[in-house]
């Protein structure tokens, strides 16, 4: 028996399903019949809301009388501008493109799933990992930008030349390590609290589900700060210049 | 004490033992039976070893705040950033735990 669509992915199968399936063709693989993902559609969703709010926000902008949003919005703005100059040193907020987009995304895609209507994004593996694989992609982009190919590839040999043979093997596994962390963090922290709320759904019905919600609200918020934190920290070892 | 505690494990590991007469099953079942029980006891593990992991690191931190004060918002930052990588790890275990339910049925 296929499990219960929500409402939001039976919507786009029923309408979309073409386009998916157009898409699918395109790459070479087989049509299904509902093409749609929850965690597709959800985030087709986050992104809309998103930039609804910013377009809404850009019209309220102004320099001399900053209205409420105005201030709230700057509020988490300074907050990742002094986390990114703090990890990444003075240049740190050219990349606050990089920082700023995981933060309002993953916080976005966590905090949808609080509605009861909505499943998060971030609760199928692979949202966390198309996000890992862009901070991975990232950062080794703006180490090879900084230092050149040569010298990039140079860091992995570690501080003494001899160690090489050993420090390379090392290095390589503990940098694919890193989406791999990223992804099972934000992954298995939003798919636990949605499991643990619904297995004290199914035991009690209003005090103790509730309780673990406000705490996956919390841990979202954590989780978000911490893909972001982590991306910066691995942003600052690879632009980073030793002296 | 140890003694009695020991002899009592040992009676109590001893009168288990009819387990054994039980008949196996074949198949994928089997391997889903052996999936529920390693996976509680792993979990179990898993979140234990965490929980002592970050009592010591939130006791060490709330001790050096109480130390020094006006460090609170750097031992802030590292109490969280430790914090979080500590649970990252018992959720390895909880990651591992889907992918073999999910593979064994």
């Amino acid at each position: 028996m296929p499990e219960h669509e929500p409402w939001l992915t039976a919507l786009f199968n029923d309408h979309l399903a073409g386009v998916a399936n157009a898409v699918l063709a395109l790459f070479g693989q087989k049509t299904v019949e509902r093409p749609w993902s929850t965690a597709l559609a959800t985030e087709i969703l986050v992104v809309a809301i998103i930039v609804l709010f910013f377009a809404f926000l850009r019209s309220r902008l102004s320099m001399d009388r900053p209205g409420k949003l105005q201030q709230s919005v700057e509020v988490i703005y300074e907050f990742l501008y002094t986390q990114s100059e703090e990890q990444v040193g003075h240049a740190g907020p050219q990349h606050l493109v990089l920082f700023g987009t995981l933060f309002i995304f993953i916080l976005c895609c966590n905090l949808i799933g609080i509605i009861p209507a909505f499943e998060s994004p971030t609760m199928s593996p692979e949202v966390p990992l198309g996000c890992a694989l862009v901070t991975l992609g990232y950062y080794n982009f703006m180490g090879v930008r900084e230092h050149g190919v040569g010298k990039y590839l140079a860091h992995f040999a570690g501080p003494i030349w001899w160690m090489a043979p050993l420090m390379i093997p090392i290095e390589i596994v503990s940098h694919l390590a890193r989406p791999l962390s990223l992804t099972v963090r934000l992954f298995a922290n939003m798919y636990a609290g949605e499991q643990v709320t619904l297995a004290f759904l199914g035991v009690t019905y209003l005090v103790a589900p509730a309780i673990f919600m406000g705490l996956h609200v919390f841990v979202s918020f954590l989780q978000a700060y911490i893909f972001a934190l982590m991306a910066m920290m691995y942003v600052n070892g690879a632009v980073a210049h030793d002296h | 004490m140890n003694t009695k505690l020991f002899l009592l494990l040992a009676a109590m590991l001893i009168f288990a033992s009819p387990i054994f007469a039980q008949t196996p099953i074949s198949g994928a079942d089997e391997i889903g039976k052996w999936v529920a029980i390693t996976s509680g006891f792993s979990m179990a593990i898993a979140s234990g070893l965490c929980g002592l992991a970050q009592a010591k690191a939130v006791a060490s931190s709330a001790e050096a705040m109480a130390r020094n004060p006006g460090a609170s918002a750097a031992i802030r930052f590292a109490l969280l950033l430790g914090l979080i990588l500590i649970e990252s790890l018992a959720l390895y275990t909880f990651a591992i735990i889907i992918v073999k339910v999910k593979v064994g049925g």
